[in-house]
């Protein structure tokens, strides 16, 4: 979960955000280096008594930034298109969780081996246990196995939603008559918040997402304890 | 009360004009725009007509003067003839203005009254803050970030030592 004022990415849950955050950091660096240029330049054209009436032509300069910018933008297309694919790689997923958005609340399915299916409804401000955080519990977290490939398939029942976990790296529309697939992994065990990332409706900031990682061993013995909905 | 409305529109637009003349010293008029007219531009030096176009016979016989050797003219005689071909020195043109310190005033004022309307609307229209912000439940609520090691690659929980338990100096 995010800290209080926090501007960057949170640290990440899985592979794939590791990925992202290093892929920000480049492109962040050349946004930087690039308005920085910008900015120094105005600055220069500003702050100048010197005047220039009677330019005709500059190919050389024109040459320069045309093609410059073409080669900067092949070096930020280049790692983007690695990770996209890399999102959409073949593996073989342990289990299949369904995520359906409902107004205002997630509802999942899993479907494996019995049909275990539950609704996760945000906890109300004043029913919060001390210490827990606002607007981000639910009553029943999503349960699931760490280190382990997860397949996602996320639907609406009604409007659109989307299911978002920032630490994991996942962000995936909810449509309803779609069935849109997303890949988890978690490297590490505890909680994962995400909050509806689609307006939905008047309480779309209050429809979180928690992720509650634990050992494969103490996974089974958790969904023996669901019961048919 | 169309009529009046777009009267008041044309109206308008005539008492600005006749003001912008007025600022220019009556010296453009609207028909005159398209022919050579002087400026004082700092990348344009030297206009395309004299300052002055309607010398009086003191300043025709200066012009006269001129014709001859130009180490005959006195330093005034020098300065009146400037004063004919150019309205402004560049000095006089580049000079700079106090206007930045009525933008600064301006901007200064108006950021001063939002924090004013800012400051009422915090003691008279918001609701108390929820429980949740209370010192005791931030703390509960760190702590429980602290147990849950929430960002241990660089964020809250690197920032815990978890052998002492306290903060890392």
């Amino acid at each position: 979960m995010a800290t209080p004022a926090q501007l960057g990415l949170q640290n990440a849950t899985s592979p794939i955000m590791e990925e992202l955050i290093a892929f920000h950091d480049h492109a962040l660096m050349i946004i930087f280096l690039i308005s920085s240029l910008v900015l120094y330049i105005i600055s220069l054209m500003l702050t100048t008594k010197l005047t220039h009436t009677s330019t005709m032509n500059a190919q050389e300069i024109e040459m320069i930034w045309t093609i410059l910018p073409a080669i900067i933008l092949i070096m930020i297309a280049l790692p983007s298109l690695r990770i996209l694919y890399m999102t959409d790689e073949f593996n073989k997923p342990y289990l299949t969780l369904k995520a359906i958005g409902h107004q205002w609340y997630w509802s999942y399915e899993y479907s494996d081996y019995e049909d275990l299916a539950f609704d996760s409804y945000i906890t109300p401000t004043y029913f919060l246990e001390p210490g827990e955080f606002r607007l981000l519990e639910v009553d029943n977290r999503t349960t699931l196995p760490m280190e382990a490939d997860i397949r996602m398939l996320i639907t609406s029942q009604d409007v659109l939603h989307s299911w978002a976990v920032p630490s994991l790296g996942v962000k995936t529309d909810a449509i309803p008559g779609r069935l849109n697939q997303a890949m988890l992994a978690s490297m590490r065990p505890g909680l994962f918040y995400g909050q509806c990332s689609e307006i939905c409706g008047s309480n779309h900031s209050f429809m979180p997402i928690v992720l509650e990682f634990i050992y494969f061993q103490d996974f089974e013995v958790w969904a023996s304890y669901l019961y048919i909905v | 009360m169309l009529a009046t409305r777009v009267f008041s529109l044309v109206g308008k637009r005539a008492i600005s004009t006749s003001v912008c003349v007025r600022a220019h010293g009556s010296v453009v008029k609207s028909e005159d725009y398209a022919l050579p007219s002087y400026v004082d531009r700092r990348d344009y030096p030297l206009p395309d007509v004299a300052h002055v176009r309607h010398l009086s016979a003191s300043q025709k016989a200066l012009k006269e003067k001129e014709k001859a050797s130009w180490s005959s003219l006195s330093m005034d005689e020098k300065v009146e003839l400037y004063r004919i071909q150019f309205k402004e020195s560049f000095a006089e043109m580049n000079r700079g203005s106090n206007e930045w310190k009525t933008v600064v005033g301006a901007a200064m004022f108006f950021i001063g009254f939002t924090a004013i309307l800012i400051i009422l609307e915090k003691r008279y229209v918001y609701g108390p803050l929820p429980h949740t912000f209370d010192k005791e439940w931030v703390a509960m609520q760190t702590k429980r970030m602290l147990d849950l090691k929430v960002n241990p690659v660089d964020g809250l929980a690197s920032k815990w030592d978890y052998d002492k338990k306290e903060w890392k100096k």
